[in-house]
């Protein structure tokens, strides 16, 4: 059905890998997501990976919720004060509460999402749970981030790219090494779309962690997932933004970017910012 | 039922009954139970002080043999530290439901016990997910296709209780119409559509039944078409409930012709939980499914 090193995004494989094959056996970054988010979607290879991950670093419980609930923010600011309608959304997850498509839709009934992923376990979760409100539009591609050819001629069959859109890369740039040209991949996605669109990161930072600790996440990782991680400093992560102006308060840890008085608080390890598009 | 009196145990109700509703969601709830008491560092003489109860009598609510009173519950969650009222009333209302005689009650004398265990599963399950290979789910049949399999099953009884499993079938159905429904995940294989249990008349009926169905917010019908070739279910249908606490494990349900297996380790729900991960992602989408069973009407 694919090959094995669709299975090992580390190793260079840059463009046209094929969908990610059907294997609880090593753990999933989404499935360990959803495990440290209080989720039932997660295999027992998942859960070890994230034990071993919390043993070094039990804050990564925080995180999780933290990315999460940056989520629900980015999406509220995109719908309601940007006015956006239009969202890719490349790393779905496996669905939980506040998905994006919900929270959009909430406040924009009319908004269009299309969700990529390449897990058949999270298309497989995406397509049967997250459905549309009758005015708007949910989508589904199942592709790789790096295989932007396929993302974009498949969104603009159902987004209007001459009218703006969201881009939504969060808590998935990691799993890019450098190899793969992570910087290059975003111009490209955000070459396509229009001026007034926007682009909503959130990144590991490796500045954000203790050089031990980083180095205790990354083993544990390689040891046990299918994807490899590869954390970023601000200015790394900031690079992604060029050639838009970032919205305030501009590039900053995910749980300080317009705080909602009920979000979680605490210290998380991500970077994150939304930029326009001039 | 308050009137025990302290100090004294009184006959559990149920106790003498294993096949009641609700076996296996106080199983669930006295784990649940043991998990916060442990966490809680409490001991179960401890426990059993603070109920007016014995240690044994803990060790049996925990294992499930006894029914859950809602003040020994409410009681001990104090104890554990749980001040969530959310999590309180859920709790007790779980309770409740393990030991509440049902809508289903009156049906006792068609009603095998497993299946009675199963009826008060589904009900308070946040999410039902199943793989049928052979006949719609019942949640979705029509009142002429339940009639047609029950007679498949009940070939000598009278007619009148033929009518009376109908009945049953159709009033369980009110699930779906509940103000909070459970999410209804249903994956068919392509034979539940083309078996024209009852005779084509029927048949259509039932799969206009299911594209309604389909259309429900909360309800997501896929089919596995025959085309894709094999697939992962081969060992034949299955259920698996998810419950909302976090606590509380998925439940499969695996039903046999004369009884029904349940599993709730989780390294065998594990296993069926990725067959049907991988039935889900090999079936249909849900508008492509939606679009072949109008198809498959138009050709029975």
């Amino acid at each position: 059905m694919t090959s094995d090193e669709a299975a090992a995004p580390g190793s260079g494989t840059a463009g046209k890998t094929g969908p990610l094959p059907f294997d609880t056996s090593k753990a999933h970054q989404a499935r360990m997501y959803d495990y440290l988010l209080g989720g039932k979607d997660n295999y027992a290879a998942d859960r070890v990976a994230t034990e071993a991950v919390l043993n070094v670093y039990p804050e990564m419980a925080f995180a999780a919720r933290a990315n999460r609930a940056f989520l629900g923010r980015v999406i509220g600011y995109l719908a309601r004060e940007a006015g956006v309608r239009q969202f890719l959304d490349i790393g779905t997850g496996i669905p939980t509460a506040g998905n994006t498509h919900q929270v959009a839709q909430a406040i924009a009934p009319e908004s269009r999402v299309v969700y990529v992923d390449y897990d058949p376990i999270v298309l497989a979760h995406a397509r049967a749970l997250l459905t549309s409100s009758e005015a708007g539009a949910t989508e589904y591609i199942d592709a790789d981030l790096r295989d932007t050819d396929t993302i974009l001629s498949q969104a603009r069959q159902l987004l209007d790219f001459t009218k703006p859109v969201a881009v939504v890369l969060l808590a998935i740039l990691h799993a890019i090494p450098d190899s793969d040209d992570p910087h290059a991949i975003v111009a490209t996605l955000m070459d396509a779309v229009p001026s007034g669109s926007y682009l909503a990161i959130s990144h590991g930072g490796s500045d954000l962690l203790a050089a031990d600790t980083q180095q205790g996440i990354l083993d544990a990782i390689r040891q046990t997932s299918q994807q490899q991680y590869s954390y970023r400093t601000h200015a790394q992560v900031a690079r992604f933004f060029a050639g838009t102006d970032l919205v305030e308060p501009g590039l900053v840890p995910v749980e300080e970017w317009r705080p909602d008085p009920g979000n979680p608080s605490g210290h998380s390890p991500g970077w994150g910012a939304v930029g326009r598009k001039r | 039922m308050n009137t025990e009196v302290p100090g004294g145990e009184q006959p559990d109700p149920g106790m003498d009954d294993p096949s009641a509703g609700g076996v296996i969601l106080r199983m669930l709830l006295g784990a649940q139970l043991r998990r916060l008491r442990e966490a809680a560092d409490v001991t179960p003489e401890q426990a059993g002080y603070e109920i007016r109860a014995s240690r044994s009598k803990i060790s049996r609510m925990e294992t499930g043999q006894v029914g859950l009173k809602a003040r020994d519950i409410t009681d001990l969650l104090a104890l554990y530290g749980v001040t969530d009222e959310q999590v309180q009333s859920r709790f007790l209302q779980l309770a409740h439901q393990s030991s509440r005689p049902d809508w289903w009650a009156k049906y006792g004398d068609i009603l095998p016990g497993w299946f009675e265990n199963y009826l008060g599963l589904e009900s308070v399950s946040s999410t039902i997910r199943t793989f049928e290979i052979q006949f719609v789910h019942g949640l979705f049949q029509t009142e002429d296709y339940a009639r047609a399999v029950t007679r498949l099953g009940h070939q000598t009884a009278p007619a009148a209780e033929i009518e009376r499993r109908v009945g049953l079938r159709v009033k369980r159905q009110d699930l779906l119409a509940r103000a909070d429904p459970p999410r209804m995940w249903s994956v068919m294989d392509e034979a539940v559509l083309r078996r024209p249990v009852g005779g084509p008349a029927v048949m259509r009926a039932q799969l206009r039944r299911l594209i309604e169905a389909a259309g429900l917010p909360q309800v997501t019908v896929q089919v596995v078409p025959f085309a894709r070739g094999g697939h992962a279910g081969a060992s034949g249908s299955f259920t698996v409930l998810r419950f909302e606490e976090q606590d509380l494990p998925d439940v499969v349900y695996i039903e046999q012709l004369t009884d029904a297996v349940y599993l709730e380790q989780r390294s065998d729900v594990e296993h069926y939980l990725e067959v049907m991960d991988q039935l889900s992602g090999e079936a249909l989408t849900p508008a492509a499914t939606t679009l072949f069973i109008e198809q498959v009407a138009k050709e029975t």
